[in-house]
């Protein structure tokens, strides 16, 4: 893996694919692009079965554009609508077994970091709520409990979308589901106070009506498993399917799911805004200047 | 047949908020000729959409009309829209796109 990855084999390159030609001379490897210059270079996600409107889809396509270096980035993923679409990205796509994915994840950026230790290679697990918080809970723990050098982003739909409406431990209290016709019987799991108390360096909650705010977590995530630790993002990606919610109303669902329950929030260690301050464009993180003590 | 988006070139290069984008599920389907519309007067280029991977969500009519506020998408028949922009016939520029407008349902 390098910036050589996407290349022509000499001579061969009028015989490609039209979009494998666009992504090797418009495409974002080795450039800085950003979600606001979509529209005018070639994207890396194609075409892919996740249904029409879905807000998973547009976080993953969010998601793919904010990744700092998409050359030198791995996904991993497992069962589950997401992985429909992030496996026709461009990049390197790892598929676990169902609720692996943080185990396969810990292998694969160890492995990275041994074979490639003077380039950073990013390594983010793409998971839906139920391989995450219920069938994967154990290994997304204890990987965050190892200090496992990568970030892990919960596409948190709150149900099982791919089956066909069963209850994750995401899911709210009372809500009834095609296969939870009593309503759930118990709170939302608190994923992102684990997330704290196993020691990830950078927590962060988001929902893609907003992408420059998805663009934003998504890099000081990536760049912040790179150099101090975990991460976790727990992005809302309402499930249209499922909840019955029109197309044209997912956006309005997302502000309306913001406004209640799914507020922006961010919590970083010291030791991970230590990080970020040091980076372009960081320097919000700076520590503040202690206020200088006046006698009176 | 199905709906697909269609933005008016009219209202959108009157304009340049280039916000549809940003929310369409869909990659690679939404994009910018920064030149369409300037031989009308027009300053701004305007979005237009690569027909054949729509999928008809409407996500973008409901971003024109309420973030952006300037209704410039309507959700036509693929079969009834008139010539459209298709992906063989999307060229990548510097910092901007152009389409060879073709009919996406020929018979
Ligand atoms: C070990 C195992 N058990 C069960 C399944 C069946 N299965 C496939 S997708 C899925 C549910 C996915 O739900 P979630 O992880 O919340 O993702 P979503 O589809 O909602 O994005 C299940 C149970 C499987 N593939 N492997
Ligand atoms: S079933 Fe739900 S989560 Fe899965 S692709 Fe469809 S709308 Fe998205
Ligand atoms: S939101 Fe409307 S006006 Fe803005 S770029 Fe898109 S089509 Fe044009
Ligand atoms: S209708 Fe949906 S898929 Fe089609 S251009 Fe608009 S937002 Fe994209």
């Amino acid at each position: 893996m390098s910036l050589d990855y996407v290349k022509f084999t000499p001579g061969f390159d009028k015989w490609m694919p039209k979009e494998y030609r666009d992504m090797v001379e418009h495409g974002p490897f080795g450039k800085k692009t950003t979600v606001s210059q979509v529209g005018s270079f070639k994207e890396i996600l194609e075409e892919h079965p996740m249904c029409a409107g879905c807000a998973m889809t547009l976080f993953i396509r969010l998601a793919i554009i904010a990744f700092p270096n998409p050359e030198d980035t791995i996904t991993v993923g497992t069962a589950g609508c997401g992985r429909l679409a992030i496996s026709q990205a461009a990049i390197p796509f790892v598929y676990g077994n169902y609720g692996d994915q943080n185990g396969v994840a810990s292998g694969l950026s160890r492995g990275l970091r041994l074979r490639f230790g003077d380039r950073p290679k990013d390594v983010v697990v793409l998971a839906g709520d139920g391989g995450m918080a219920d069938i994967g809970f154990a290994q997304t723990l204890h990987s965050w409990f190892r200090k496992e050098k990568f970030t892990t982003i919960m596409l948190d739909n709150e149900v099982y979308g791919n089956t066909g409406g069963q209850e994750s431990g995401m899911t709210n209290k009372g809500q009834v589901l095609k296969m939870a016709p009593l309503g759930k019987k118990f709170e939302k799991m608190d994923m992102l106070g684990m997330a704290k108390i196993a020691g990830c360096a950078y927590v962060a909650t988001v929902v893609p009506n907003n992408p420059r705010r998805v663009e934003s977590v998504i890099k000081k995530a990536v760049l912040i498993a790179r150099e101090v630790g975990p991460t976790y993002i727990q992005a809302y990606t309402s499930c249209n399917i499922e909840y019955a919610i029109p197309t044209d109303k997912v956006l309005e669902d997302c502000k309306e799911v913001e406004d209640d329950r799914y507020k922006f929030t961010e919590y970083l260690t010291d030791e991970a805004k230590e990080t970020l301050s040091g980076l372009y464009g960081y320097k919000e993180y700076l520590p503040k200047p202690v206020p200088a003590i006046t006698k009176n | 047949m199905y709906l697909v988006a269609n933005i008016s070139v009219d209202i959108c290069a009157a304009t340049s908020c280039k916000l549809c984008t940003q929310f369409c599920p869909e990659a690679n389907t939404i994009l910018y000729n920064d030149e369409a519309g300037k031989e009308k007067g027009l300053r701004y280029g305007s979005a237009y959409v690569s027909v054949d991977r729509c999928k008809g969500c409407a996500q973008c009519v409901w971003v024109c009309d309420n973030m952006a506020k300037h209704n410039a998408i309507k959700m036509e028949m693929i079969d009834l829209i008139g010539d459209q922009a298709l992906t063989e016939n999307i060229h990548y520029g510097e910092k901007s796109t152009t389409a060879t407008l073709a009919n996406p349902f020929p018979g």
